[in-house]
C-alpha cells in the first residue's frame, strides 16, 4: 500500500511535468518563429510523433488489430466520421480477436 | 470570432473525440481501482495531469516504495508529444496576454490541436483549442469517477483487447492531418518509415520518437525550402 503523502508527491510531480511539456514546446516555438517558413515545420511535428507511435503499432499488431486500424482508416477517409471509425475498430478489437487471431 | 464564441466552438465541435476519451477515462478508472489507488487519488491524479497516456503509464510502476524518479521520466517520455503539440500552435495564440497563454496551455490537447487547423482562419485558436479541453476534461473527470466507480462490473472482461484502442484514436487524428494538410504529406510519411526501420533494429522508444521527428523536421525544412526557392 503506498502512503497517502507519497501518493500526493507522485500526482504533484507528474501534474508539473506534464504541464511543463505543454508549456515548453510553445515557448521553444515562440523563439523559432522569426525564422522564415518555420511555421509549416512546426505544424509538421505533431504529426510526425503520431507517426512514431502509430508505425510500430501497427507492425507489431495482430490480425485482429491490423484488421481494425484498416477499417479505422478507410472509415475516415471515406467519412471524416471519428465516432463511427473508433466504435468500429473497438467492436473489430472486442469481438473479431477470437476469431481473427490464432489461439 | 470572440475567444469566448471560439471557446464555445470548440466545446461543441469536440464530441467526436468526447466520446473516445470517456472510454478510455473509464479504462484508466478501473486501472487505477484494481492496483489499489484510492478514488480520490485517482481523481486528483486525472484532473490535475489530464493525460491519458502519462496516467497509465504512471499505472505500470504504481507499487509501494513509489519509484518517483521512474514515474516521473516515464511521464515525461511519453508527454513529450506535448512538445510538439506546444511549438505547433506557436503562430495560433496571438493576440493574448501572457499570462492567458501560460495558464490556458493547461488545458492543450492533442484532438484540440489537430481539430483547430481545420477551422476558418477567423476562429481564435486559444479559445478553441480551451474550449476543447474543457470538454475533454469534463469527459475525462466524469468517466474516471465512472470507471472507479464500476469496477466490480467489469472483473470478469479481459479489457486487454481494448489496448490497440490508443493508436486507433490516434489514426483517426492523423487521418485529419492528411486529409487537412495544404502540403504533401511527405515527413509525415517519411516518420512513419524511419519509425519502422527503427523499431525494427529493436531501438528503444524514446530514440523511435527522436528519430522519427528529426526525420520529419528536416523533410519539412527541405519542402520549404524548396516553396521559397
Amino acid at each position: 500500500m503506498v502512503d497517502p503523502q507519497t501518493t500526493l508527491i507522485a500526482i504533484a510531480m507528474m501534474a508539473l511535468i506534464v504541464y511543463l511539456t505543454r508549456m515548453t514546446g510553445y515557448f521553444i516555438g515562440l523563439q523559432l518563429r522569426h525564422i522564415r517558413g518555420i511555421q509549416t515545420v512546426l505544424e509538421a511535428l505533431p504529426g510526425c510523433a503520431f507517426m512514431a507511435i502509430l508505425a510500430p503499432a501497427i507492425r507489431q499488431g495482430s490480425l485482429s488489430e491490423i484488421v481494425a486500424m484498416a477499417c479505422v482508416i478507410l472509415i475516415m477517409w471515406r467519412s471524416n466520421n471519428v465516432v463511427i471509425a473508433t466504435s468500429v475498430g473497438m467492436a473489430v478489437l472486442l469481438f473479431g480477436g477470437s476469431y481473427l487471431d490464432p489461439i | 470570432m470572440t475567444t469566448w464564441d471560439s471557446a464555445l466552438l470548440g466545446i461543441r465541435t469536440s464530441g467526436d473525440y468526447f466520446l473516445s476519451t470517456f472510454i478510455f477515462g473509464v479504462m484508466f478508472g478501473i486501472a487505477a481501482a484494481a492496483i489499489g489507488i484510492e478514488g480520490w487519488h485517482a481523481m486528483l491524479m486525472s484532473a490535475s495531469t489530464f493525460t491519458a497516456s502519462g496516467q497509465f503509464a504512471a499505472l505500470e510502476f504504481w507499487q509501494a516504495p513509489l519509484p518517483l524518479g521512474t514515474i516521473a521520466l516515464s511521464v515525461f517520455l511519453v508527454s513529450t508529444r506535448n512538445l510538439l503539440l506546444g511549438m505547433a500552435m506557436t503562430h495560433h495564440f496571438d493576440g493574448h496576454s501572457l499570462r492567458r497563454r501560460i495558464v490556458w496551455l493547461f488545458l492543450l490537447n492533442d484532438p484540440g490541436v489537430v481539430n483547430s487547423f481545420r477551422q476558418e482562419p477567423e476562429v481564435d485558436r486559444l479559445g478553441y483549442v480551451t474550449g476543447y479541453g474543457v470538454s475533454m476534461m469534463t469527459s475525462w473527470l466524469c468517466s474516471t469517477f465512472i470507471g472507479l466507480k464500476t469496477t466490480h462490473l467489469f472483473a470478469a472482461l479481459d479489457l486487454g483487447a481494448v489496448d490497440f484502442a490508443g493508436p486507433l484514436v490516434m489514426a483517426t487524428m492523423m487521418m485529419l492531418f492528411f486529409k487537412g494538410s495544404k502540403s504533401p504529406p511527405t515527413p509525415w510519411i517519411l516518420s512513419g518509415v524511419v519509425a519502422l526501420i527503427l523499431f525494427e533494429l529493436g531501438s528503444a522508444n524514446y530514440l523511435i520518437l527522436l528519430g522519427s521527428v528529426a526525420t520529419g523536421m528536416v523533410t519539412a525544412i527541405v519542402q520549404v525550402r524548396h516553396a521559397y526557392g
